[in-house]
């Protein structure tokens, strides 16, 4: 048997930090340390951040409110003020360090700022860019990618372009596409109609 | 310890002593802290954050079940901070526990549904958790359900600290349960269904088995009470409801960690609606028991004692109260004999029980166990067991001297095998060469002794304790209290709950002894109780006077019916000399009458002018001192041993419905 090492907050806070959205990176943060140090030893920190895990996967799916919001940032409080170690504290105050940057609301009103929460992007193809080579659609484990590569003998190919309801969004095609032709969008939604 | 420390609470001034902790101090000044996780006498773990208070000058918020007080401390219990804390974690819990109040059990005695309550929670603001855990109900005595469970950890902790040791977590975090070795239902595990746990658990997930829809606690009325199944004399809490009886729990204080009785006594009162019960007087008709009226009854007894006189004779086993003690003596006085003893004689002496001395066992520092196997496991004075143990466990030393190893030697500190008077000789004179003083007298008793290793070890430990406490078997007590001499106290533990209330009375006999009587030694024999008597003795009359039908009542020729000690009002003596009332809990079953009445009854047919005894000829007799003196270290005479004792005794009570399925599960246990 190898001895798996048991992460430690900072190991897990260097890791969250290489997310960019703060929502992402503190639901990355809170799981890590469910899933690690979190010893549930006392209540508020046990319990606490099961929920926020709930919260924030809400937050980042799209369907959070400010009510979500709202219970994260008194789970953070509440444990700041009453979690019995640091590791609990450490929890809270790393939630808490990000909650000010307007990011939580942006989430809330349907727009990750950082284009990282797949519930509010698109990858979409930039006809202008693509040289149908092919390549994004080989290594599409989803079969997302339609078109046809571009052979000398042929013309009238049929043009790459991504379909939305297969993508999962797993960012395979951006790394191979050697002209950077994919693009992540931000999903648009419904303008809101003011009487 | 004095109470030294001036600490105010919510502006209440109240003086503690040192290293009391806030939640105990406001206690003191009657101001309840919430909590969950708490358990009095246990060290605060700090699981479940309720108890945050705010101390003036403190830097934040301290727990106030680990925090100790200061001289001069000023804490605050409901600031706007530590409220809001407590909602929290209200709110939290109340995410993942079933709300139906409505029909669970614990309502109104649970402390979820208080604090929800205190604090103004309706529904929880979090989201709904639900875990899908089936219950355990397939034993007779605890239900559990971790459905209900908020993972506070009482029970894994008394049953920890009193040595059962079953619970136990399994995972972390709020997928936790609280589960038996391999997750095995509690009849497959060690566990003895004590139900301390029971005691222990703030809310539904553990409960008796048989309360659902069986009335909830603010349909009982409560008395506190003794139990007189075994030596251990339990303070216990009887609940009744319409006259019957539906729960009995541990009777110390509420939330007190020294909460214990056994499955005996917390299961054993479905006795009082046993089929064995003799629920009217019986009189000899021919060959066969034939329901009589108490006049004719009465009759012809109190006609045979008469003409008896001298040669009639009295026995009883000694789990009946002092008022019956009393007025059994004045029934033998009334009918002239000088027969009249208990089955104390078959293991002790009056005059050992009144010479024990009483102790506090939780401020001992040392225990030294003479000649005594308690067990949880088997039942043998399991009070004392887990007593003993959870004193191991906070910390004092254990000392067992034991021919026969047994399971609490692996509590001991030190454990003196061979001969047991002679390993006490021996541990005194270890502890006397380690420097303990001692008078001549005693050191030249002890000089001759033979000191193992093992004893050289009991001595130091016995030389450098500060309040060592020597509990003793009745046979091996004057061995034992030879060490009191030097140092410490002695105490006789005797296998039947009221011996020493017995003793104290002078119930013994001034003519023949219990044995000579139960082989016929008299013409007369008039039993009380449950006597370890399966064949009728020669006696050309027989008078059984007990609360079921035994074998000897199937052979006697009037069988009185007596009351249980639940269904009857009286004082017991504890083996520490406790002094403790036993109110009637319920009514007697039937026409059956409290032993102490029916004597007067029959005193009265016998012409005599008879009382009942009163609290005041308890206390009286009560008063009997004994002292120490150095005796030989020389064991006496024991016939039988504790276990049989509390089994015959107690043989109607032991093999009732529920009781009974307690040694199936013991052998299941052992398979599993």
């Amino acid at each position: 048997m190898t001895e798996v090492k048991e992460k430690k907050t900072a190991d897990i806070k260097k890791e969250a930090e290489e997310i960019k959205c703060p929502v992402q990176r503190a639901l990355y943060y809170v799981e890590e340390f469910l899933a690690g140090p979190m010893c549930g030893k006392c209540f508020p920190c046990e319990m606490g951040t099961f929920e926020a895990v709930v919260r924030l996967r809400k937050v980042t799916e799209g369907t959070g409110t400010v009510d979500d919001v709202a219970a994260i940032k008194r789970i953070a409080d509440e444990m700041l003020e009453s979690s019995r170690c640091k590791k609990g504290k450490d929890t809270a105050e790393f939630i808490l360090e990000w909650m000010g940057s307007g990011s939580y609301d942006a989430h809330i009103a349907g727009k990750c700022p950082e284009n990282e929460c797949k519930a509010f992007i698109e990858y979409r193809v930039i006809p202008e860019k693509c040289t149908m080579c092919g390549l994004c659609k080989d290594v599409c484990k989803d079969n997302a990618v339609l078109g046809e590569k571009a052979l000398p003998y042929m013309s009238g190919y049929l043009p790459f372009e991504i379909r939305q309801k297969r993508c999962t969004k797993c960012g395979e095609c951006i790394k191979v596409c050697p002209v950077d032709a994919i693009e992540i969008i931000e999903i648009k939604t419904a303008e809101e109609v003011k009487a | 310890m004095s109470d030294t420390l001036k600490v105010t609470i919510d502006g209440k001034e109240v003086k503690v002593a040192e290293g009391t902790n806030i939640i105990d101090a406001a206690e003191a000044a009657g101001i309840h802290i919430p909590n969950l996780c708490y358990l009095k006498g246990m060290k605060g773990i700090g699981a479940c954050r309720l108890c945050l208070v705010e101390v003036e000058g403190g830097r934040g918020p301290v727990i106030a079940c680990n925090a100790k007080v200061k001289d001069g401390m000023v804490v605050s219990t409901t600031t706007d901070k530590v409220v809001e804390a407590r909602k929290f974690v209200i709110d939290l819990i109340l995410s993942m526990h079933p709300l139906d109040c409505m029909t669970c059990t614990k309502a109104g005695v649970c402390t979820l549904q208080k604090y929800a309550y205190d604090l103004g929670i309706q529904e929880s603001s979090f989201t709904r958790k639900k875990f899908g855990y089936e219950p355990d109900t397939d034993n007779s005595f605890i239900k559990r359900d971790p459905e209900y469970c908020i993972l506070c950890a009482r029970c894994v902790r008394v049953c920890k600290e009193q040595g059962t040791n079953v619970l136990e977590f399994m995972g972390r975090g709020v997928g936790a349960k609280v589960i038996t070795a391999q997750d095995k239902p509690l009849q497959e595990s060690e566990c003895t269904f004590c139900g301390s746990c029971v005691d222990a658990c703030p809310v539904n997930a553990l409960l008796e088995a048989d309360r659902w829809r069986k009335g909830r606690e603010w349909d009982y009325d409560k008395v506190s009470s003794a139990c007189l199944i075994c030596g251990n004399g339990c303070d216990i809490k009887v609940s009744t409801k319409d006259g019957k009886v539906t729960k009995i729990s541990a009777g110390q204080a509420d939330g007190s960690a020294e909460k214990y009785i056994c499955a005996y006594g917390r299961y054993g009162f479905d006795s009082i609606e046993s089929e064995a019960r003799v629920t009217s007087p019986m009189v000899k008709d021919g060959s066969k028991l034939k329901a009589a009226s108490w006049d004719d009854a009465l009759a012809v007894v109190a006609e045979k004692l008469k003409k008896a006189g001298k040669d009639a004779g009295f026995i009883s086993v000694a789990g009946i109260q002092n008022e019956d003690a009393l007025a059994m003596k004045d029934l033998a006085k009334t009918a002239k004999t000088k027969n009249y003893d208990t089955t104390l004689s078959l293991y002790a002496d009056a005059e050992t029980l009144i010479n024990s001395q009483t102790a506090d066992l939780d401020s001992a520092d040392l225990i030294i166990l003479a000649g005594l196997a308690p067990s949880q496991w088997e039942r043998v004075l399991p009070q004392l067991d887990a007593a003993v143990r959870r004193r191991a466990d906070r910390g004092a030393k254990l000392v067992v001297v034991n021919a026969k190893e047994s399971r609490i030697n692996e509590a001991a500190t030190a454990s003196v095998a061979g001969k047991e008077t002679d390993a006490l000789k021996a541990i005194l004179k270890a502890a006397i060469d380690k420097g303990l003083k001692a008078d001549k007298k005693l050191a030249d008793a002890v000089k001759d002794a033979k000191v193992s290793d093992e004893a050289a070890q009991a001595g130091e430990l016995f030389a450098s304790a500060e309040s060592p406490v020597v509990l003793a078997s009745p046979s091996l007590f004057d061995a034992a209290a030879n060490l009191s001499l030097a140092k410490g106290t002695a105490v006789a533990v005797p296998a039947e709950s009221n011996a020493k209330g017995v003793a104290l009375m002078g119930l013994t006999t001034d003519g023949k002894s219990f044995k000579e009587m139960a082989d016929g030694g008299v013409k007369v024999l008039y039993a009380v109780g449950e006597v370890p008597l399966k064949k009728r003795p020669k006696v050309d009359f027989l008078v059984v006077q007990s609360p079921y039908m035994t074998e000897l009542a199937k052979h006697a020729d009037v069988v009185l019916p007596a009351a249980t000690f639940y269904e009857s009002a009286g004082t017991m003596v504890d083996y520490m000399g406790r002094l403790k009332f036993m109110p009637e809990a319920v009514e007697p079953r039937g026409e059956s009458l409290s032993n102490k009445d029916i004597f007067v009854k029959v005193a009265k047919a016998m012409g005599a002018t008879a009382k009942k005894p009163t609290e005041a000829d308890v206390k009286k007799a009560a008063k009997a001192e004994g002292m120490i003196s150095l005796k030989p270290f020389e064991a006496k005479k024991a016939d039988v041993s504790a276990s049989d004792i509390i089994e015959n005794v107690n043989a109607s009570v032991l093999s009732g419905p529920r009781l009974s399925s307690l040694k199936a599960y013991a052998k299941a246990a052992v398979k599993a």
